[in-house]
């Protein structure tokens, strides 16, 4: 029970901690905030990219690295001059929402076919290529 | 009554506050998906990542794009990712052995990533407006049925093929003799 209580705070202390950095770079007033963000979650979904061995658990990445960029844009869009440029900004990103969604479709029955024949979802015995 | 611009007793203002809670939840969450091993909290902590992407969104002034993340990204491709894990995952191979043998120099490079995007962003004045500005509802949908109604249409049409061609690869093939495991 103590554990719980004592995990909990850590995690509150670490959401904090991490959430400061946006603060840091300017709260939500400031482009520089969203961009920074943006900028830290591509480098997370690129790292789960390249080190993850599952191959779903690089879709997921590949996925946060979508939001990373609809981010940005929306981020760019909420700070352009003109009303109708903004409005531009939210269709751009709902439009990445749709490739994204055909994107997950496609991959994830790309790695169900794969899987199929392979019996396993680990992207570093899918060797047919080296052998 | 009208709840104030600071939380009560303090000076920190409202949305500061919610700005860093939905910041650090995104961050840690986004930290989650990428370093736990058991796959089915990283697709779990994957959904709460994209709750709190959806509520800078909103923050953003953008809550039309907030609710679309909500439907599209929580609501379908995550019971996708969730379903398609539970479709590969077989017992005996559990992901204890999460990372590549090139975590190490992939982390390098993340943080290499990271610190160039880091310094573009500071070194650059991108000038626009000094304010952020919500956006209108009613402007979005002018424009999307208006200037942007042919990628509107080619979205849809690729969805569409996309649709097929996701049925058509998951399809089992006759041909092969494999287990009804689904």
């Amino acid at each position: 029970m103590i554990r719980v209580f004592v995990g909990t705070g850590l995690a509150a202390v670490f959401i904090v901690l991490l959430g400061l950095i946006g603060l840091a770079a300017g709260g939500s007033r400031s482009l520089n905030a969203y961009l920074t963000l943006s900028g830290i979650l591509f480098a997370i979904g690129m790292f789960g990219f390249l080190a993850r061995r599952n191959a779903i658990s690089m879709l997921m990445a590949i996925e946060l690295m979508l939001n990373a960029v609809n981010l940005s844009i929306i981020g760019f869009a909420s700070f352009a001059m003109t009303p109708a440029f903004r409005a531009d900004g939210s269709v751009i990103a709902l439009l990445v929402m749709a490739v994204a969604a055909a994107e997950a479709t496609v991959g994830l029955s790309i790695v169900l076919a794969i899987y199929r024949n392979k019996k396993t979802p680990l992207v570093d015995e899918y060797d047919a290529m080296s052998q | 009554m009208a709840i104030g611009t600071t939380i009560p007793f303090t000076a920190i203002p409202w949305d500061d506050a919610l700005f860093v809670l939905l910041a650090g939840t995104m961050l840690a969450s986004a930290l989650a998906v990428v370093l736990m091993r058991d796959i089915i909290r990283c697709g779990l902590a994957m959904m709460v990542c994209f709750g709190a992407l959806a509520g800078i969104y909103v923050m953003a002034g953008a809550p039309l794009v907030g609710a679309a993340q909500v439907l599209i990204y929580i609501g379908a491709i995550s019971v996708l990712i969730l379903f398609a894990i539970m479709l590969t995952q077989s017992k005996t191979a559990p992901g204890r052995l999460a990372f590549q043998t090139q975590a190490v120099p992939a982390a390098i490079a993340a943080v290499v990533l990271l610190l160039v995007i880091l310094l573009a962003v500071g070194s650059t004045a991108w000038g626009g407006g000094p304010e952020r500005g919500d956006t209108d509802t009613t402007a979005v949908a002018t424009g999307l049925f208006s200037d942007f109604v042919l990628p509107f249409e080619v979205v849809g049409v690729l969805l569409l093929a996309a649709v097929i061609g996701g049925v058509f690869l998951a399809k089992k093939d006759r041909a092969t003799p494999t287990d009804r495991s689904e």
